[in-house]
């Protein structure tokens, strides 16, 4: 595999481009490359189970990758690699990675597509603004999740005693250390001590702040993951490749984070679905990753369970499952927040997609991702039950489209006035950390009618 | 003469950059009017795709392309329009920028193309601006509108920061503050003093017209 200190020295003397052109290059073989594999969306394969498909999407994204390279920011250089470089380092790379500690460890494994061993599940609220007095009960409600094999947090709202977090300020570093000994204490709380964390500090985007917290007093342990994020598309920067110096000499897991955007640069779902697959490419070349975490975005929806995207996701992950071994999260985000059947039927849909796709499952944004407090863990239990029933059944692709279908029917066209559903402290009692009786039977009547669809739960 | 209007408007649309170039010729060679041309034929193309993209019925690629085809027809017409007294009017000055902290930018960049073809000023600051850039390229640039992004909860809360230190040297009424990206909702958005939102690049745009109103 190609040394780090070589793709250094690619971002320090790689061609000199201007952004703005470096945008434009992705958008236009973006679209060479879709007309050259005739990569075509096909909004009634909402599953697709075209495998050839699949197949000339990973070529697509191969060829993309090696023409386009990846951005550096900071040197407004582009890193180049070759072809032979990028299948060695998808030779070398780890087919499972263990998370945790103790008898909380768990292995996270390579699945295929249609794939009956049930998806390895992070459970998330990322990026879910939460103020600091509940941010400990927040973390409480995804560690306690019985299929969260790993577990993660919000991001801490506004003040830190009282002081303004903001990026880049002293006041990042106290909030990564905060945040990292919140998810540690509610790891504890819920009796998963050793349970792995899989990104310990949302609330540090710089690379200081990151570097600070990551520390095992604080609560941080070998066997958690650290995710290093692209920026949009097919980008790094100098912040960001430090983070990767730093993990390379921790035993972290190194996580890359991918989250290119549908109408974006790279396009409608066809170029967008080629772009995250060679979003995974430079997780793994300049990242140096272990598995990435995927989470495409509607560009004016802002979820990733509309029609267009419920086929890219799948197709994505499909060609990364059948054609490498890297390992890869499917992170939901919907348009619906909590409590609402709403939710749960974007939920679902997500996690059938993702799982008979060959992805493990990151559940789960929700609430378009900019509400305060409107995720909680028991998002993360609908979209993960989904995808462990369709595996564990032996769900088909081809079985899984007629479901998906039938569950968009009942949401795709209220997509845009999506109800913002409950509040944390609403659909939660947060003295014990549980879902609220309202929430559990409002989902139980939806799995009953997605059971009558054909998904099979017990 | 309504044939030609509509050649540009088409090849704005195709993102034909060397049609727009000849056709941008081809209205100085015939006498046409270049602000017409530009109103009528280029910035109208650009206009029809904004509205598609806004309906999710073309993406950025095509608009970027649009942009660039544009351009190549304005460089051809500005010796003319500096030179036309009917030279039009900007609609006023914009600082913008991606807030200090986030290199986050793709929303960014869309508002100030919509900002461009709605016939906006339009100075882009780029991204992880520190506040104090956005306030000297305001008082330097005399602009009337500073619109700031952001796409992390940890980098918005310099949008306050902006608005406070504009009170602080005493000149937040000389500019209209705008403030939007993906964690930005409307509420918070007039909580923290700002006049104006948009939850989209449309909205943003006519929230802008109407605050310079």
């Amino acid at each position: 595999m190609i040394d780090f200190w070589e793709v250094i020295n690619r971002s320090e003397n790689g061609e000199l481009m201007e952004e703005r052109a470096y945008d434009r290059l992705v958008g236009k073989v973006s679209n060479e490359m879709i007309k050259k594999y005739n990569i075509k969306y096909d909004p009634e394969e909402v599953v697709s189970s075209d495998d050839n498909l699949a197949d000339r999407l990973y070529d697509a994204a191969v060829e993309f990758f090696v023409k386009v390279g990846v951005y550096n920011c900071d040197t407004d250089r582009v890193i180049k690699f070759k072809e032979k470089e990028l299948f060695e380092a998808l030779e070398a790379t780890p087919d499972q990675i263990v998370w945790g500690q103790g008898r909380d460890q768990r292995i996270m494994r390579h699945r295929k597509v249609e794939d009956t061993a049930p998806p390895f599940c992070n459970f998330t609220l990322v990026g879910t603004p939460y103020p600091e007095d509940q941010f400990l009960q927040a973390c409480m409600s995804t560690a306690r999740e019985r299929l969260a094999d790993c577990f993660s947090g919000p991001s801490l709202l506004g003040t830190l005693g009282g002081v303004e977090v903001k990026s880049g300020s002293a006041v990042e570093v106290a909030a990564g250390i905060f945040d990292i000994g919140k998810r540690r204490e509610a790891a504890r709380r819920v009796g998963y001590p050793g349970k792995g964390i899989y990104s310990h500090v949302s609330a540090a985007e710089k690379a200081d702040a990151m570097i600070a917290a990551a520390r095992p007093e604080f609560g941080c342990l070998d066997g958690d993951g650290v995710l290093c994020a692209a920026i949009a598309e097919m980008k790094v920067d100098n912040d960001r490749m430090k983070k990767t110096v730093f993990l390379l000499n921790t035993y972290y897991n190194m996580g890359g984070l991918n989250g290119p955007l549908m109408g974006g640069y790279a396009g409608g779902p066809e170029g967008t679905s080629m772009v995250l697959v060679a979003h995974n490419f430079l997780n793994l070349m300049v990242f140096r990753s272990q598995y990435s975490t995927n989470f495409p975005i509607d560009m004016w929806q802002t979820c990733n369970t509309t029609r267009p995207m419920l086929w890219l996701v799948g197709t994505a992950h499909q060609a990364l499952a059948r054609n490498t071994h890297f390992l890869h999260f499917a992170n939901a985000f919907t348009a619906a927040g909590p409590c609402t059947n709403f939710v749960c039927y974007e939920l679902i849909n997500h996690g059938i997609t993702a799982a008979v796709s060959g992805a493990h499952l990151a559940p789960a944004a929700c609430a378009r991702n900019k509400y305060p407090e409107r995720c909680t863990g028991m998002e993360g239990r609908i979209c993960a039950e989904a995808g462990h029933a369709a595996a564990r059944s032996g769900m088909t692709r081809k079985d899984a489209n007629t479901i998906v279908k039938k569950i968009l029917s009942k949401y795709e066209n209220k997509i845009k006035d999506a109800p913002l559903g409950k509040k944390f402290s609403e659909c939660y009692d947060l003295d014990k950390v549980i879902p609220t009786q309202e929430y559990l039977d409002l989902y139980d009547e939806v799995k009953e009618e997605v059971s009558s669809y054909g998904l099979n739960y017990s | 003469m309504g044939n030609i209007f509509e050649e540009m408007e088409q090849a704005i649309i195709d993102g034909d950059e060397e049609l727009c170039a000849s056709l941008a010729q081809k209205t100085i060679d015939e006498g046409i009017d270049p602000s017409e041309a530009i109103d009528k034929g280029f910035a109208k193309g650009m206009r029809v795709l904004g509205d598609r993209f806004e309906n999710g019925e073309c993406f950025l690629p095509a608009l970027l392309t649009a942009e660039d085809a544009m351009n190549a027809a304005i460089e051809i017409l500005k010796p003319k329009i500096e030179a036309s007294k009917a030279q039009k009017e900007k609609l006023g000055k914009v600082v913008i920028g991606t807030i200090h902290g986030d290199v986050h930018d793709i929303g960014k960049n869309i508002v100030k193309l919509f900002m461009s073809v709605a016939g906006f000023d339009v100075i882009d600051l780029g991204r992880d601006v520190p506040v104090r850039n956005f306030i000297q390229t305001a008082q330097r640039e005399n602009a009337d509108i500073i619109a700031a992004s952001a796409l992390m909860t940890t980098t918005m809360v310099y949008m306050p920061e902006l608005i406070k230190q504009l009170k602080e040297l005493g000149i937040r009424e000389q500019y209209k503050v705008m403030i939007g990206g993906a964690p930005v909702i409307k509420s918070w958005a007039q909580e923290v003093g700002s006049d104006g939102y948009g939850l989209t690049a449309k909205e943003a745009v006519e929230n802008a017209k109407e605050l310079l109103i």
